[in-house]
């Protein structure tokens, strides 16, 4: 199997966790072939891919050039972390004057597109991966499920089912704090509420959330629409497809 | 004319290295970063103070808990709020983490592969898997710092303003492993010992690290030559610009010198500060104060994880549960500056806030961006005499050298590409 990976719009972050499979990533490297990922190695070709992971947002024409040209020389891609999902925290500028920030970091000249898209938006993706950044666990399950040709499971329920499992007691009740746990997909075995903090939506929102059901609730907390909206755009998941409209 | 090397590997982020050719010898070269700008700064005004620790965590996969560390530092300053002891203590402890998995990243990962001629890891495996599976357990006892502090090894959740916004009843489950990685990393140093590196020398370059008590990590004011300078003055003493050619932005001193950061520095600056293993290691690899040949930056590396393990082995063994994660901020109309040592180097963060502390502007100052002058300048004392420059030469001997510095071009805004230039096309801004 030859396998690709690369990125886009992103901090580097997701691709590390290939870095912490370690002597996974060695044995793995036994059953695929490693074609191409410039992080990893200095010997790198780029022709055909059996699979390919892709780490961040589309922001730059190249950019758009460039995910066409993966998708056209790939047969399976996975959308690795909230960038490629979502569009990433960089996705946050995507609902306000793109001008007036860009003008506060740079005084002009790169060739930089106003929104930071994720890569549905230009080519079809075969599988996502959640979070930011993604966790080991899923990319080896996904590999392994992948490699022996069955589909991977990850999962679709909220965070709120884990942090249940988990035992832990909810920051909403007991400390009266906002938590995106709702409509946020699992997977990270509800890490800030077990760190007693509300969840701020880093894997991005369940297939269908249901938003007015979330702000009902919270408007007994005395939340407003756009403080939650707030909340959701800075969630690194802002412009996830399934929630962009809302906002 | 130019030589191009398409694609710098083996190193955070995506930039390009390009030579500008007169009559075939070299007259000026570039390293532009392209990789696209992610407006964090931007994106960050307007929006409450607390979300600081969180969102500049994302423009480092590699360092998050630095930029986390900077920002809080930054956000505490402006709000006057003191920091017990022992929360500092702990802070420090996830740094340690973060340099021990970010230095045995670089060293095992992207660097080692060069002194072996072998493109990655994997390969480098296959010629010593013993020292590759030493750096990966060595990897693994930082990232568990992180994860046992923060939930997951990168861009752990309960930094907050303050302090934590949780914390173990125990940490004695980490003791174990730390003293196993610490023990592997003085196994590899006999290893590292037996490395050649090329005769190369930085010169004309000032070297800038913090000062602290201990060798410098969490906080501190800025030093160099004999100066100290505040976080506050910081803009003072260095300016960042933009360069026509690169997403990053350039620094120098105001009065026009180049300067380094990271482990280099810190080490030539603070040598004495480090923990007595880490000082017999730097005696068993030669290494002494002034440290100018950027290729051993990897010896320098690795004497700090030794460092940074021995000095996490201690404040675990110490460590008892503060009776408080996190001390109360209240915000007020102020501006603060927070500057720590990431593993790279200074990564110095300001921020003015509102009455309510929405943040009404940001400025962060990344070590890549200040390293950028540096390693242009070893990398045209690398060419500058050469004829006939080819571009399988430039990527063999050019990219070592940049690997070296360990740039993190995702912070600096990541990819290398190289090129030789028509000398009358190109100008200097
Ligand atoms: S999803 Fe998060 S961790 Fe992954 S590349 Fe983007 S910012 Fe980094
Ligand atoms: S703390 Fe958050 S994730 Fe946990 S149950 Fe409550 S709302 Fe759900
Ligand atoms: S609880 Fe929410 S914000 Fe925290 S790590 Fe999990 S998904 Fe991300």
């Amino acid at each position: 199997m030859r396998v690709g990976v690369f990125k886009f719009s992103s901090c580097d972050g997701c691709q590390l966790a290939f870095f912490e499979l370690e002597e996974e990533l060695l044995r793995l490297s036994e059953k695929v072939q490693i074609q191409y990922f410039l992080e990893a190695s200095s010997k790198n070709t780029w022709d055909y891919f059996d699979l390919v992971f892709v780490e961040g947002s589309v922001s730059t024409p190249e950019e758009e050039e460039r995910i066409k040209k993966i998708r056209e020389s790939s047969r399976f891609l996975v959308a690795i972390g909230a960038c490629a999902v979502s569009g990433g925290i960089q996705s946050a500028r995507n609902f306000e004057d793109f001008s007036e920030i860009y003008f506060s970091v740079y005084s002009g000249r790169y060739e930089v597109n106003p929104l930071s898209k994720p890569l549905s938006d230009f080519v079809k993706v075969d599988l996502e991966i959640r979070g930011c950044p993604i966790n080991k666990e899923a990319l080896r399950e996904v590999l392994i499920a992948l490699l022996q040709g069955k589909s991977p499971q990850l999962p679709s329920y909220p965070v709120c089912l884990e942090c249940k499992r988990k035992g832990n007691p909810c920051v909403v009740v007991a400390k009266g704090l906002i938590c995106l746990g709702p409509i946020t997909v699992a997977g990270c075995g509800a890490l800030c509420p077990t760190f007693e903090r509300g969840c701020y939506g880093c894997y991005g929102p369940v297939e269908k959330p249901n938003l007015q059901a979330l702000l009902e609730g919270y408007s007994r907390l005395r939340v407003s629409q756009d403080l939650l909206k707030e909340l959701l755009r800075i969630s690194f998941n802002g412009y996830n497809k399934s929630i962009r409209e809302w906002l | 004319m130019k030589v191009q090397i398409e694609a710098l590997t083996r190193v955070e982020g995506e930039g390009s290295l390009e030579v500008f050719l007169r009559d075939g010898k070299p007259e000026s070269l570039r390293l532009s970063i392209y990789e696209p700008p992610r407006f964090i700064e931007g994106i960050l005004k307007g929006k409450p103070y607390q979300v600081i620790p969180d969102i500049t965590a994302r423009i480092c996969g590699i360092c998050p808990v630095a930029y986390q560390m900077s920002g809080v530092q930054a956000i505490e300053d402006a709000f006057c709020v003191k920091i017990p002891e022992d929360i500092e203590e702990i802070r420090r402890l996830m740094y340690f983490g973060e340099w021990v998995q970010s230095h045995a990243l670089h060293v095992f990962f992207l660097h080692l592969p060069d002194f072996f001629n072998v493109p990655s890891i994997i390969e480098l495996s296959k010629i010593d898997k013993g020292l590759v599976l030493a750096g990966m357990e060595i990897k693994r006892a930082g990232s568990l710092i992180i994860q046992t502090l923060g939930g997951r090894t990168s861009h752990p959740v309960s930094v907050v303003p303050g302090g934590f916004s949780a914390l173990p009843e125990s940490l004695s489950e980490l003791k174990e492993t730390l003293e196993k990685a610490l023990e592997k990393a003085l196994w590899t140093v006999e290893k590292l010992k037996a490395l050649n590196f090329p005769d190369f020398e930085l010169k004309e370059v000032l070297f800038v690290s913090l000062i602290e008590e201990d060798y410098p990590i969490l906080k501190g004011d800025i030093y160099l030559e004999g100066v100290r300078v505040s976080p506050k003055e910081f803009k003072s003493v260095f300016v960042e610009f933009e360069v026509p050619y690169s997403t990053a932005k350039h620094a120098m001193t105001k009065d026009g010198r180049v300067y380094l950061v990271g482990p280099i520095a810190r080490f030539n600056n603070a040598f004495e500060k480090l923990s007595p293993l880490a000082i017999e290691t730097a005696h068993k690899l030669s290494l002494e104060p002034m440290v100018k040949n950027p290729h051993k930056g990897i010896l320098v590396r690795i004497v700090e994880i030794v460092h940074a393990l021995e000095r996490s082995i201690r404040i675990v063994k110490d460590y008892k549960k503060p009776q408080k994660s996190k001390v109360e901020v209240v915000p007020k109309s102020s501006t603060g500056y927070g500057v720590s040592e990431a593993p790279r180097g200074i990564l110095w963060h300001s921020y003015s806030f509102d009455s309510e502390g929405r943040i009404l502007s940001a400025d962060i100052v990344p070590p890549t961006s200040q390293n950028q002058r540096a390693i242009e300048l070893s990398l045209w004392e690398l060419i500058k005499d050469r004829e006939n420059l080819k571009e399988d030469w430039l990527r063999d001997h050019a990219e070592p050298v940049i690997r070296s510095f360990d740039p993190c071009i995702s912070c600096a805004t990541h990819f290398l590409k190289v090129s030789l230039k028509d000398a009358k096309k190109f100008t200097l801004a």
